[in-house]
């Protein structure tokens, strides 16, 4: 399973494009319970997350151990996300590895997805690292 | 405003509940029953619904952007999840100058339990324009 997934690293999977929406940017502003007025123009920083999946669905990666943990994200950014772009998110793993932890085994899976605008500029890139145990 | 290695942010405390946990899982897309299915979440052995890391990813966002204002852009920004948190515990938000060399600045970010634990941490780099 685990050369299943490698065999996976560095491929990218299908586009996602989707719409920054003024009520969804708001609807998530809201959750995160961040009422800067900014949120009204641009989307706050971790707001890529809602835009597109994060990670591919890794159907395979469900038959290691019983559940998924959020390692940690890294985003760069590089220009800013307005309401009304069109942003296309692709998303790749960049990297599977198993290490022994103290409560077992644990699988890191790792992801890059980086995400452009409808004028073709990179606006951000995130690395995340998901792992099951 | 005068940006100084050592200097710390204004902290910003979350009151995190289990209904801010189901309102972030729809505006995220995120489902994982972890966040809102106690039984679920204790079958893992967790302690019951836990925050989403990208939730609080989004409180130390705040923490970084309420501090930056119109001052300049944010460029990097990342954390690492050390622990679970629970809904109905606040959650407190810190950061610190780390680096600053000319106008980029280094912040050194991170999110404590009421137990004082530090669940989060990460790091954010700031262009001051």
């Amino acid at each position: 399973m685990i050369d299943r997934l490698r065999a996976r690293i560095g491929v990218d999977g299908e586009p996602v494009t989707a719409a920054v929406e003024a009520g969804h940017v708001a609807r998530f502003a809201a959750a995160i319970g961040d009422p800067n007025p900014c949120w009204t123009k641009e989307a706050p920083p971790t707001f890529l997350v809602a835009l597109a999946p994060v990670a591919p669905h890794l159907a395979e990666a469900e038959e290691y151990g019983k559940g998924w943990l959020n390692g940690g994200n890294r985003f760069e950014y590089f220009a800013p996300v307005f309401i009304g772009d069109r942003i296309t998110a692709t998303g790749h793993v960049a990297d599977v590895y198993e290490k022994s932890g103290s409560s077992g085994n644990l699988l890191f899976i790792i992801f890059e997805t980086r995400y452009v605008n409808q004028d073709a500029v990179v606006v951000a890139r995130l690395r995340g690292t998901m792992i099951r145990r | 405003m005068k940006v100084e290695v050592g200097q710390e942010i204004p902290e910003l405390v979350k009151h995190p509940s289990t209904r801010q946990l189901v309102q972030y899982a729809g505006a995220q897309g995120d489902f994982y029953e972890i966040h809102y299915d106690q039984t679920y979440a204790q079958s893992l052995g967790l302690p019951g619904v836990i925050l989403h890391g990208l939730l609080k990813a989004a409180f130390l966002g705040q923490l970084v952007t309420d501090w930056l204002g119109d001052r300049g852009t944010l460029k990097t920004f990342e954390v690492s999840y050390r622990g679970v948190d629970v809904p109905g515990h606040p959650y407190r938000c810190r950061g610190r100058v780390k680096r600053v060399d000319e106008t980029e600045v280094e912040l050194e970010v991170w999110g404590e339990n009421d137990e004082g634990q530090r669940t989060t941490v990460g790091m954010a780099t700031v262009e001051i324009d």
